[in-house]
């Protein structure tokens, strides 16, 4: 009896920790937007992000980085353009399991697919931006 | 289309979504109304100067870090609406040409204080998101939803209001001057409007797309319905269901708003246009 209640909660367990298929669940996964709504969507989440903390997203977009000389880190993100592309929007992201730089990372301007847990690094100044933490990375070819 | 649907349903989902569609449909039906009467007046482009004065104001705005900033574009774009529109006959810089002037300096004043005085880090994507509204109707904020909401509502009921005397004024103003209409306030009330539903419009299609909620839906009705009243509601029809095709178009298909709303425009221009030729009205 114990054993066939063990094996309905890990069906269940199983069920809700992914969709059909073995895909995982998002909270928010930009990557099936439409490029108007992933713009629309982003710049939510960059303007609010207290109502997205610990949400799990996906998101395809373009990589960038860029080095602060001043905190002396390397900030990376996923960009996204407007319909127009004349403006643009990202999130910044933190690999899960850190990479060196730039040998195992993506070209600036590759297509990549992120997915982690949405937070916000505030700063000393009183500020900070939104990130991606515990991200996966994914290239497209 | 089953999948669309899904897809639609999936986006509907989106606070930021319904924000847009409500916002579209109150614009784009404010807009049509008053379009009737600036087409009849011949004031068809007057739309596209006041839009170019209200991206001249948001610059300043925007330089003199102007956290509401319609609490400049407002005031400023009323007045030079009242001044294009209430001159009249006695301007020393005639319809057209007042019209043309404003317009392009506006446009020139406002894309030059952005340079100069940066506030932002990529002036050509606020430029150009400002002049062609690719996704600004869908960074609006609850405020401003209400804001919108509230201004519309007080120029529809305006509108229904004062809808003879509007009437009498676009047809005849000397005849309605002579019949005791006051037609200084009403030209002055009819700016007013105008300029607050051009401030209002510009979140939804942007600075450079404005006129065509103002001309296309009132001209495609006029093609097919003769009487003010039929051709007021449909453009009013016209207007609604176009803004909300493009609207729905743009978020599936990952088109810029803006000009997404103007392309149902012109498709339903094209639609009218036929049936007038059908029913043998000619051009």
């Amino acid at each position: 009896m114990f054993k066939v209640v063990l094996a309905v909660l890990l069906a269940f367990a199983a069920l809700f920790a992914k969709e059909p298929g073995g895909k995982e669940k998002y909270d928010i996964d930009i990557s099936r937007m439409s490029g108007t709504m992933v713009y629309g969507q982003v710049y939510q989440m960059v303007t609010y992000p207290s109502k997205y903390l610990g949400k799990h997203i996906k998101m395809k977009g373009f990589f960038s980085s860029y080095y602060d000389e001043e905190l002396e880190r390397r900030f990376y993100g996923c960009v996204i353009q407007d319909a127009l592309a004349c403006c643009s929007q990202g999130l910044a992201f933190e690999l899960a399991k850190p990479r060196e730089f730039p040998k195992e990372y993506p070209a600036e301007g590759d297509v990549i697919t992120i997915t982690g847990d949405f937070d916000f690094e505030s700063d000393e100044g009183g500020g900070g931006f939104p990130i991606i933490r515990n991200a996966e990375m994914q290239t497209e070819k | 289309m089953p999948e669309l649907l899904e897809k639609l349903s999936f986006y509907l989902d989106f606070p930021f979504v319904r924000y847009a569609i409500i916002v579209g449909v109150l614009v784009s039906l404010c807009s049509s109304l008053l379009g009737v009467t600036l087409v009849l007046k011949r004031y068809s482009y007057i739309g596209d100067g006041l839009s170019h004065v209200a991206f001249g104001a948001l610059s300043i705005a925007a330089v003199l870090k102007i956290t509401n900033n319609m609490l400049l574009i407002l005031p400023v774009t009323v007045a030079v609406a009242v001044l294009l529109l209430c001159t009249g006959k006695n301007a020393r810089i005639k319809g057209d040409a007042a019209i043309a002037m404003v317009s392009v300096g506006a446009l020139a004043i406002g894309y030059l204080l952005m340079n100069v005085f940066s506030t932002s880090a990529n002036i050509s994507g606020d430029v150009c998101t400002t002049l062609f509204g690719s996704t600004s109707i869908l960074t609006l904020r609850v405020e401003e939803v209400y804001l919108c909401a509230a201004l519309s509502i007080a120029v529809l009921a305006v509108f229904i209001l004062f809808y003879h005397k509007i009437f009498a004024i676009t047809f005849d103003e000397n005849f309605a001057q002579a019949t005791g209409v006051n037609t200084t306030i009403f030209n002055l009330l009819i700016a007013v409007i105008v300029a607050v539903i051009i401030v209002l419009a510009m979140n939804l299609v942007g600075a450079l797309l404005v006129s065509a909620l103002v001309v296309f839906p009132s001209l495609s009705a006029m093609r097919v319905f003769k009487s003010f009243f039929a051709v007021t509601v449909a453009s009013a029809i016209i207007s609604v269901v176009c803004s909300l095709i493009g609207i729905v178009v743009a978020i599936l298909a990952g088109t810029p708003v803006g000009s997404t709303i103007v392309a149902a425009d012109i498709v339903a221009f094209g639609l009218f246009y036929s049936i007038s030729l059908i029913q043998g009205r000619g051009v």
